[in-house]
């Protein structure tokens, strides 16, 4: 096992557990020493909203364990995290990164904001990736980039916050003139302000630490920014609040809101909660008149418009499957170099030895003949080597030379010293 | 006539079970025959009822039955809210239906002779019925949506009905339109009463009068008090059953199928 996954996403685990495995960006480096301590040649965190995954190069000795020991502390309460966890391996763990970077794995089929979570995920996991890794997520951004190209996997709304302004949609009809809260200034905040703003929403930003983003947000998209304290007040009159901060637990709560939400009279108010972990309390969505949405729910939304691009997933299918094997060549390629130079040393190294064992037995020749019997040796093996040395290239070149490179290693037990 | 009744029954009969195809899991029907088929039908129902005097059960049944339509085409056409047909064809279909099992012979009122304001009296106070019937439809649609986005359904209901605010502003249209509507029946009513000497039976006037106070009370509600939402919905629908189950209660009193009531 050279490359490996492991990890849960929204298919396997609710929001509920998703939730507890996020890492932000300044847990990521800590998390990922941990893992590569117990044995890994590098390792990259991808964490969203709606996946955890490690990727490790080299996986080694109790890593695995060490994955899902430091998953299950989040949970707590002594569950187990691999109840919701899976593992792909090899081949299949590089097919499962291209098919989250080209959205076929994402809860929105196609939606494009994995490709930007993805590549954060390198970025922020760089000193730790390694260069099997490093290579692996560069592919993995290009294969994302291919699909949407290629196919029409990415036509239509299919990211997150698409999927939210369709929802606020179904209760207010045209949202042309309406106002809009978006608390927090990431780039979901941002992605869902545009989203709003391009349907003649009025938005305004809520932020207070990263007030100063907001706030140029804000100025880009016609809107004003504002501060949480400052935001509580305008629940009586937003027609829609999406909240999308980094906190690690509830803002909006009801003791927070109720008081402004009762003054609404009676008008609905859509409340888009895209964050993980949520920022609003369950009991918010038990207000007359306040229809809460968290993340799972626009799952269910967007599996409708989904429909419409499942015609395109064989395409997209094949252009995973076509880099998969593309990936995978130039990986067995790196592998084959130093097996082969290490199977022609251990060769050569016989040859030597026998060679001077029979030349001490044959001391009469001449040094021109010993130079002879020497050249013979050296073309011999040479002889020997070339067919198997062809067919590793190869096969390696098309993608099918590790099975080949174990058995090579096994049989000439060429084990230390060579291999990726 | 008949024969223009039955064509219009035809039409309005299909076009109510297309609506309800999708939520037998049949393809949904498409705009352009959720208005060409009740559109048509419409056509063929009010060539027939051109023909009749509108006075007596029947005839009063089937022209509430034409209004319906009607407002259900005005509702695809200018909110694209395709859902109100789930209530008002099958409901049009079964008075136009009704108003051949009992005959579309004139009743009555007849007598009355056709006159301006007898035609005047019935026809805007059978639209103000009929609007009163489909601030019931939205009302019935709000809570059938509120209740599928609340509980986060999304399935037939969150698909094919229209947004709830939508849903909210037909409720308000058809009220504030139903009551001046019916306000300007009734003084045309007493305008038959007078000039063309007819009698009003206390049913009649019973009748009359208590749908022009819950009418008034609804649009009270909305219009100077600012309800809206599920309240008002509430509101639309106590108000049309309570229209309903009066009616009912006085033709049970005063049966007979020669007069309105």
């Amino acid at each position: 096992m050279s490359i490996a996954v492991l990890g849960v996403n929204h298919r396997t685990a609710p929001l509920e557990v998703r939730e507890r495995f996020a890492h932000a960006a300044h847990e990521v480096p800590s998390a990922l020493e941990r893992v590569l301590r117990a044995g890994a040649g590098g390792s990259v965190l991808l964490s969203t909203c709606n996946r955890t995954e490690f990727y490790l190069a080299q996986p080694r000795g109790t890593v695995a364990e060490a994955v899902w020991e430091l998953l299950s502390e989040r949970l707590g309460a002594g569950r187990a995290a691999q109840e919701y966890g899976y593992v792909q391996r090899d081949r299949e763990a590089v097919r499962h990164l291209y098919r989250v970077s080209a959205g076929l794995d994402s809860m929105i089929l196609g939606e494009s904001q994995i490709q930007g979570q993805v590549r954060e995920a390198w970025q922020v996991s760089r000193a730790q990736a390694g260069p099997v890794l490093h290579r692996l997520f560069q592919s993995a951004l290009l294969v994302g980039a291919r699909v949407r190209g290629e196919t029409s996997l990415g036509v239509g709304n299919a990211s997150a916050p698409s999927a939210a302004v369709a929802l606020a949609e179904k209760i207010f009809g045209t949202l042309a003139g309406r106002t809009a809260l978006i608390l927090g200034a990431g780039d979901m905040a941002e992605l869902a302000a545009g989203c709003l703003a391009g349907e003649g929403v009025q938005v305004a930003l809520v932020a207070s630490r990263t007030y100063e983003r907001a706030r140029v947000i804000a100025e880009r998209l016609g809107g004003h920014a504002m501060t949480l304290e400052e935001a509580w007040d305008h629940f009586a009159t937003a027609d829609i609040v999406l909240c999308s901060t980094a906190a690690p637990h509830a803002v909006v709560t009801w003791e927070r809101v109720a008081p402004a939400i009762r003054r609404r009279g009676g008008r609905p108010l859509c409340l888009l909660d895209l964050a993980v972990p949520r920022d609003v309390e369950p009991a918010v969505g038990q207000l007359e008149n306040v229809f809460l949405y968290d993340i799972d729910d626009l799952q269910a939304v967007a599996a409708q418009a989904a429909a419409q691009r499942r015609g395109e997933i064989p395409a997209a299918e094949r252009i995973v499957s076509e880099e998969v094997e593309r990936f995978w060549g130039w990986y067995d390629g790196l592998g084959v170099v130093p097996v082969i130079r290490a199977f022609r040393d251990r060769l050569d190294d016989l040859r030597r030895t026998e060679l001077e064992r029979a030349l001490r037995r044959l001391d009469h020749l001449s040094p021109e003949d010993r130079a002879q019997v020497d050249q013979f040796s050296q073309a011999l093996l040479n002889k020997f080597l070339h067919e198997p040395t062809v067919v590793l290239k190869r096969a390696a070149r098309v993608g099918h030379g590790y099975g080949l490179l174990e058995a090579l290693k096994k049989l000439f037990g060429l084990e230390t010293g060579a291999g990726k | 006539m008949p024969t223009l009744h039955l064509v219009a029954l035809g039409l309005y009969g299909l076009a109510a079970a297309l609506a309800l195809a999708p939520f037998a899991g049949l393809p949904s029907l498409s705009r352009r025959w959720s208005v060409a088929l009740p559109g048509a039908g419409a056509l063929a129902h009010g060539v027939a009822l051109a023909q009749l005097n509108p006075a007596g059960l029947a005839p009063i049944l089937s022209l509430l039955a034409l209004f319906l339509i009607v407002l259900q085409l005005c509702c695809e056409l200018l909110l694209r809210a395709t859902a109100v047909a789930l209530f008002t064809a099958p409901l049009a279909a079964g008075l136009v239906g009704l108003a051949l099992l009992l005959g579309l012979a004139p009743g009555v009122e007849v007598s009355a002779g056709r006159n301006v304001w007898s035609v005047l009296h019935v026809t805007l106070s059978v639209l103000a019925i009929a609007l009163l019937a489909l601030a019931f439809v939205s009302a019935a649609l709000y809570l059938l949506q509120f209740r599928e986005l609340k509980t986060k359904r999304f399935g037939q209901v969150f698909q094919l009905f229209p947004p709830l605010e939508r849903l909210d502003r037909l409720n308000y249209g058809a009220l504030a339109i139903a009551f001046p509507a019916l306000t300007v029946g009734l003084l045309f009513g007493v305008g038959v009463r007078f000039a063309a000497g007819v009698a009003v039976a206390p049913a009649q006037l019973v009748w009359g009068s208590f749908t022009w106070v819950v009418l008034g009370w609804a649009v009270w509600a909305r219009v100077v008090r600012g309800w809206a939402g599920r309240r008002a919905a509430f509101v639309s629908i106590a108000g049309f059953a309570a229209v309903v189950l009066v009616y009912l209660a006085l033709k049970l009193v005063e049966p007979g199928r020669e007069r309105f009531l």
